[in-house]
């Protein structure tokens, strides 16, 4: 039989932009656990901080939190960030500021789900009355 | 987790903006006011350099999108100088390569801008 090892690390933050940044950092040391190349830790810090900014640009002045549940295996990390700000929240990305980039082409919250898309191979978003979940695997080199 | 903005002004409507650290959702609203209060101050040339920054999220490209769209409305330009190799594969992977005047060296960018330092 087989055993396969699991580990799991899980970090809460509040859902404000001051906290994105521990996010990222704690993140940093969890994907250097994987047989990742330097770029690879890169993107996938990149996709969980776009992950946790998509919550707190929804969650406005709420007391919402953020919790971010790694796991590492022989075959993939996965990384599951999920907010309790209620699904029909509207982005707080100030109206100017929307208005200029909508003018410019971009959308940037589109921008965000882009960049997960690309910089790791598996993005799920589900989003529920009490919260959203962006589920993020990047699969271990061959 | 900060961001340092070091401006230096080689003509009267031109701005080199030296940005240190991190830009991301925490951060950008700073080099948002700091682009705006520029532009609204009639600076229509300005050159970011970004050689020193470690990290550029969807916030951060909102931003200079905002900042470069801004400019060229009033007959200016945004560009960009020095990007790590990393920072500058977040503007290939979102075609924002094609959008933004990308240069190695400020000297390259004014040269090319047609801007004195």
């Amino acid at each position: 039989m087989t055993q396969t090892l699991c580990d799991t690390v899980e970090l809460t933050i509040p859902c404000r932009p001051e906290y994105v940044g521990v996010a990222r950092l704690a993140v940093l040391g969890i994907a250097s656990r994987m047989p990742f190349s330097y770029d690879e830790v890169e993107d996938v810090r990149l996709a969980v901080g776009e992950a946790c900014t998509h919550a707190v640009e929804r969650a406005g002045s709420t007391v919402a939190q953020i919790k971010i549940v790694s796991t590492i295996d022989s075959v993939a990390l996965v990384i599951e960030v999920s907010d309790d700000v209620p699904a029909d929240a509207e982005p707080v990305i100030p109206d100017e500021d929307a208005q200029a980039l909508a003018a410019a082409g971009v959308d940037q919250q589109g921008l965000g789900a882009l960049l997960m898309e690309i910089l790791v191979d598996e993005v799920k978003i589900t989003s529920t009355a009490s919260g959203t979940s962006v589920r993020l695997t990047k699969f271990a080199p061959e | 987790m900060n961001l340092t903005i070091n401006s230096r002004t080689p003509n009267e409507t031109t701005r080199i903006l030296e940005i240190e650290g991190e830009i991301d959702v925490y951060t950008s609203p700073q080099l948002k006011q700091e682009i705006v209060k520029l532009a609204e101050g009639g600076v229509k040339h300005l050159i970011i350099n970004l050689s020193k920054v470690e990290y550029l999220d969807s916030t951060g490209l909102g931003v200079l999108i905002g900042g470069l769209k801004r400019l060229r409305e009033a007959e200016g330009n945004l560009v960009l100088v020095g990007p790590a190799l990393r920072i500058l594969r977040i503007f290939e992977i979102t075609g924002l390569d094609k959008i933004f005047d990308i240069y190695a060296t400020e000297e390259d960018a004014a040269a090319k801008e047609g801007v004195t330092l």
